[in-house]
């Protein structure tokens, strides 16, 4: 597949602030954007579609914090987080849960490129890599 | 005999002095034929030395013819057969005497030539006694300096090689400590698998987000 062109990226731009909402991308906005798409449909509607998706899913993930967990995590200590990262990030943040026994016990937290990590095989492969 | 020397018949007194000097024998011989025909006048004069003259048939004219046939005959003999044979045979001697001067000479200049090339042989040697020590001493500092470069290229290499090996030994405990290290995450992390409760998991959790809120 040929890379998008710096003009097929402009227009995907575009797109994506007229899908945001309060600095959050809005499923409305989208469903409403995706319709334009599909009544004006551009010289190159799959590579435009590619770089949009490309791009809504990228700010989702900046406001969408997933947390990884091996045992019970109490929903007070995952809103806290949440919190303190959409603090850290300046903008609204959620959060997903996904179990991870490999952690054996602790959290991983991704949001957008970044991870934080407190658990137990990560402690050990900090240890492991130590030595 | 001899080469060069006077043959043995030269060495005769009256030989020798009528070869030396032949006009002074002739006019001994000629002063004493005109004694003796004086005296045989004289003698003729008086009368005891006629009668004995007479006896003898001695007569002064004959003896005077013979005195000069026998000058005649050695003049003769001197200038056409003796001279030529003397001058021819002192050439010859000359000759002989100059061939041994010269086989002297050349003996001298053999000898000459002899001492020469011993002292050049000599010479020679000496040079050559003297570059073989040169030569001696140019290879002793040649192996001086190749044994001591040798030295230091084992020195170097041992030095390399314990560097090697200090390096192996770091690297093979560095290798050991990680895979005693890998080996112990390992098992503690079987172990914790194993161990771990939920309420461990849950009160582990708790405190990592606390940690995580703190970020």
């Amino acid at each position: 597949m040929a890379a998008p062109t710096a003009k097929i990226r402009a227009y995907a731009k575009q797109l994506l602030q007229l899908s945001l909402e309060n600095g959050l991308v809005s499923a409305e906005r989208v469903a409403g954007v995706l319709a334009y798409l599909e009544k004006n449909p551009p010289a190159r509607p799959q590579a435009v579609l590619q770089a949009y998706h490309k791009l809504v899913a990228a700010e989702l993930a900046k406001s969408e914090a997933r947390v990884e967990h091996a045992g019970a995590v109490a929903p007070e200590a995952l809103a806290a987080i949440a919190a303190a990262l959409g603090k850290r990030y300046g903008r609204a943040v959620t959060y997903v849960t996904k179990p991870n026994p490999a952690l054996l016990a602790g959290l991983r937290v991704r949001i957008a490129d970044d991870v934080y990590e407190s658990s137990v095989a990560g402690q050990l492969a900090a240890l492991s890599a130590a030595s | 005999m001899r080469w060069g020397g006077p043959p043995p018949w030269r060495t005769l007194p009256f030989f020798s002095l009528f070869v030396a000097r032949p006009q002074s024998v002739l006019k001994t011989l000629a002063r004493a034929m005109f004694v003796l025909l004086a005296a045989s006048t004289e003698a003729a004069a008086s009368s005891g030395a006629a009668e004995l003259i007479q006896r003898f048939g001695i007569q002064p004219g004959y003896v005077v013819m013979q005195f000069v046939s026998f000058a005649i005959l050695a003049a003769t003999l001197y200038f056409f057969g003796i001279k030529p044979t003397l001058a021819a045979m002192d050439d010859r001697n000359s000759q002989i005497a100059s061939g041994l001067k010269n086989a002297e000479a050349t003996a001298a200049k053999l000898q000459e030539a002899t001492e020469q090339a011993a002292a050049q042989l000599k010479a020679a040697q000496v040079e050559a006694n003297k570059i073989v020590d040169e030569s001696r001493k140019a290879a002793k500092e040649l192996a001086e300096r190749e044994t001591a470069a040798a030295t230091e290229r084992a020195t170097a290499l041992i030095a390399k090689a314990q560097q090697a090996i200090e390096l192996e030994h770091k690297k093979m405990l560095a290798d050991a400590q990680k895979e005693i290290a890998r080996l112990v995450v390992a098992t503690t992390e079987r172990v914790l698998a194993k161990q771990l409760t939920e309420a461990d998991r849950a009160a582990y959790n708790q405190a990592a987000a606390r940690e995580l809120t703190s970020v």
